[in-house]
């Protein structure tokens, strides 16, 4: 399935079984009896590229903490293929918000991005030889493998984690917000950078974000999360086609459309708890 | 880190305010029953130990606590316990009256830092042990033998890190005069000795550790009144019932100080960013 | 760069040079039994800690008994560290009989240990161990815990198994902390050490010791005190260039951190 097929499709007209990645289905969770997430019902199809937003805090991260296994939910169920989840699964990798807590500080670049390879017990050369290609893909010299991770520029790190995830050959990448502690330019790059390795690699991307501007550029469809709990207050999808630029797309008024869409969406919402 | 003496080691985990229980009740119930468990465990294993070992090795707890109580109406008793703690009392007073303005004028000068860096880094690392034959001699088994021994022991790591907090302040002081006018009083009270604080104590819980560790080796190994040479004294006479309940009553001691120390540390350092962080985690 | 290097030395070796001039002078003349002249000190420190054979009959028991009983401190507090560091309930509940048996001081326990496994070397090796056991594994304890939990959601999804987890992630995150503890057990084993060589015939400093006090051999137990001293800093600095290349990472890190705040 390419991007451009889901393009202008109702929103779950094209959630056949077999082509569905990942889905959420009746999704809730509480920390020590205080809900966060209330039911959350949501597919994303293979190949596809999700946002989610909300406001701060609304519980973004526990909803992809429990999409990726690391949390269990403490009510409905998550489905990777159709199949229910209880921990973490092949073929699904995370990207962390924050570089410089989810690198291993006394690893080498290379050693970091090698973690998953060693895991399942790939030979050290041949683990070397796909560190180096993930590095290339995000665009990171040869050289820098030999560094700590705390050497590099924020952005950098962040190739790194990505390059990391890479690595584990996943079908499904979780991001959350993976961009917000960078540069405004840095961050222009790594989206396209993320926007570019989707489609080559065919990856089914679901990326967390409070910036309604990077979620509409990126995604097929955003998901907006509102509420105390949350839930999942409307799905827009992003008809802008496949090739999108920093700013021709984002000049367009289909974009600007799409973007106060959402943007009224989060905040009416968001008003109305408060 | 440029600045700070070598033989300064960073505060370690022991070293630190335990976490207070920020718990619901219900869990600190099950807490409190685990850790009841694991008590009557570990008398349990004291208990079945008493009886498997070679008789004469270990007295059960029952008789050794029997035996504690029997002693707690004896005077001697008193008279060893009250000798321990004044001398370790005495030998903290004095180290630290002693060691920590010296160590903070130390600190506040870069020249005296490292002209006495390598002094102290080496009177440090002899163990205070080896010193105990020529105190004995040259003093006698007494409580003065062990409140020496027991100084010159215990004062380096208060003195060291007093100089460490020092240069701490130092670097601060630096800071802000390029950057701000402040009156050097104002900057010596408000920032100087709070930022100092955290390190010294420091200094001050492994000097309180080392001061009672010392005077219980000076008792027991010179011969000097006191809990040690109770110990000592009760081996000597194959007397294993009073043995362990004098090893009880200093650990028991040992509690106490650290307890304490605890109390105090929190006491002190309230305010300070890093024992809240501490305490937080 | 080299000038600079050069006046640090110089401030930092004036004093001692100072303090051993003066000594020298100030006691040469001395004629009390307990403050020998430091000339006839160092005669008795090169006649038992420079010449090779008696060196190695003083010296090598006593660093046999510090490798196995400091060893075994650093084994057994990691193992057991880490895993009250991974249990969290098995900690809390053991908290209270810890704290009681930390709190004993180690050399209390002498008579103790002697009762129960006699005047030999393994007597000595456990006494040494259990003293200097309670800063490895307390440290340890806090390190794990301390463990970043966003690396261990790191290990989670990368689906690392046990030992990988353990090895990759737990240990390393913890070893500032574990390098702490070990450097506060390096100096109670030294303590230990000799206080437990006063005990049995088996030769190394502390008998050393003990039978210079007992024959008032006071320069002798001078030049102990001198070689004690120097042993306790060669250990010291041998412990520090293992801590700089283990935890270089650590120390570059903490560096970048200072210099960018
Ligand atoms: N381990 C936890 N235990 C208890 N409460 C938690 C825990 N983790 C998160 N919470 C609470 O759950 C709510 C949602 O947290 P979450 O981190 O998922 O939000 P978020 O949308 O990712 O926030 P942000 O935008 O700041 O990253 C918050 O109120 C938070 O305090
Ligand atoms: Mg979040």
């Amino acid at each position: 399935m390419t991007i451009t097929g889901s393009k202008g499709k109702a929103r779950d007209e094209g959630a056949v079984p077999s082509s569905v990645a990942l889905e959420a289905s009746g999704l809730g969770h509480a920390y020590k009896g205080r809900e966060v997430l209330g039911s959350i019902d949501f597919a994303v199809r293979r190949g596809e590229f999700v946002c989610i937003v909300g406001p701060s805090g609304v519980g973004q991260t526990t909803l992809l903490r429990c999409l990726a296994g690391l949390q269990r939910s403490t009510r409905g169920q998550v489905l990777v293929k159709g199949t229910a989840i209880t921990e973490p699964v092949r073929g699904v990798a995370v990207v962390f918000q924050d570089y410089s807590r989810s690198l291993m500080p006394w690893a080498s670049v290379r050693d970091n991005v090698t973690l998953p390879l060693r895991a399942n017990g790939t030979p050290k050369v041949e683990a070397n030889r796909i560190a180096a290609e993930s590095l290339a893909q995000v665009g990171l010299d040869e050289h820098v493998s030999d560094l700590y991770p705390w050497q590099l520029s924020g952005g950098m790190q962040q190739r790194v984690a990505i390059a990391r995830a890479l690595a584990y050959g996943p079908e499904v990448m979780l991001m959350d917000e993976p961009f917000a502690s960078v540069d405004a330019q840095t961050r222009a790059d790594l989206e396209d950078l993320v926007r570019r390795l989707q489609r080559d690699l065919e990856l089914t991307v679901i990326l967390v974000t409070h910036d309604i501007d990077e979620a509409v550029y990126l995604s097929d469809r955003v998901i907006a999360l509102a509420g105390k709990p949350a839930h999942v207050s409307d799905i827009v999808d992003v008809p802008l086609g496949a090739d999108r630029d920093q700013i021709g797309t984002k000049g367009t008024p289909e974009f600007a459309e799409i973007r106060a869409a959402v943007h009224g969406l989060i905040r009416r919402k968001d008003d109305a708890v408060s | 880190m440029s600045t700070s003496p070598s033989a300064v080691a960073p505060a370690t985990a022991s070293e630190r305010a335990p976490r207070p229980a920020r718990q619901p009740r219900a869990g600190r119930t099950r807490r409190l029953v685990t850790q009841l468990g694991a008590v009557a465990l570990a008398f349990l294993v004291w208990w079945v130990a008493s009886f498997t070992l070679p008789i004469g090795v270990m007295p059960s707890p029952v008789a050794t606590f029997v035996r504690l109580g029997a002693l707690a109406s004896v005077p001697e008793f008193w008279a060893a316990f009250g000798t321990t703690v004044a001398t370790f009392a005495a030998a903290l007073a004095f180290c630290t009256v002693v060691g920590i303005p010296l160590g903070l004028a130390i600190g506040s000068s870069s020249f005296a830092t490292q002209s006495t860096r390598l002094v102290f880094d080496f009177l440090r690392t002899i163990p205070p042990i080896a010193i105990l034959p020529l105190v004995l001699l040259t003093i006698g088994a007494n409580f003065q033998m062990v409140l020496t021994l027991t100084i010159l022991g215990a004062i380096w790591p208060i003195l060291i890190q007093s100089i460490y907090a020092a240069r701490q302040g130092e670097a601060l002081l630096v800071e802000m005069a390029t950057s701000y006018q402040v009156p050097r009083g104002w900057f010596i009270r408000h920032i100087f000795f709070p930022g100092a604080l955290p390190f010294v104590m420091t200094g001050l819980r492994i000097g309180t550790t080392i001061c009672l560790l010392l005077t219980i080796t000076g008792e027991l190994l010179g011969g000097a009144p006191g809990l040690g040479f109770e110990i000592a004294d009760a081996q000597a006479f194959y007397d294993n019932e009073r043995m362990y309940a004098y090893v009880i009553v200093s650990a028991a001691l040992g509690l106490l100080v650290n307890a304490g120390f605890y109390a105090l540390q929190r006491r002190l350092l309230r305010w300070h960013p890093s024992v809240r962080r501490e305490d937080a985690r | 760069m080299n000038k600079r290097l050069l006046r640090d030395l110089g401030l930092e070796i004036w004093l001692p040079i100072v303090l051993v001039v003066v000594w020298w002078f100030a006691s040469a003349s001395s004629t009390s039994f307990y403050f020998p002249p430091l000339s006839k000190i160092m005669e008795s420190f090169a006649a038992d800690w420079l010449d090779p054979t008696q060196a190695f009959d003083n010296l090598l028991p006593s660093l046999a008994l510090l490798g196995m009983g400091y060893g075994l401190a650093l084994v057994s507090g990691v193992v057991i560290g880490t895993l009250f560091g991974l249990v969290t309930p098995l900690e809390e509940a053991a908290r209270p009989v810890l704290e009681f048996l930390r709190a004993i001081p180690g050399v209390a326990l002498l008579p103790v240990f002697i009762v129960l496994f006699g005047i030999d070397q393994p007597m000595k090796v456990l006494l040494i161990a259990f003293g200097s056991f309670w800063p490895v594994f307390l440290n340890t304890v806090d390190g794990v815990r301390g463990i970043e939990p966003l690396l261990l959601d790191v290990a989670g999804v990368f689906r690392l198994g046990r030992a990988r987890r353990l090895f990759s992630i737990i240990l390393p995150g913890a070893s500032p902390q574990i390098f702490a503890g070990a450097r506060t057990a390096l100096a109670i084993s030294l303590i230990i050490m000799v206080v437990a060589e006063t005990v049995g015939g088996s030769g190394g400093v502390g008998y050393f010791l003990l039978d210079a006090q007992r024959n008032f051999r006071v320069q002798s137990m001078w030049g102990a005190i001198i070689a004690l001293g120097i042993l306790g800093y060669l250990l010291n600095i041998a412990f520090r260039i293992i801590e700089r290349l283990v935890l270089r990472w650590h120390r570059l890190q903490q560096a970048r951190l200072e210099s960018n705040s």
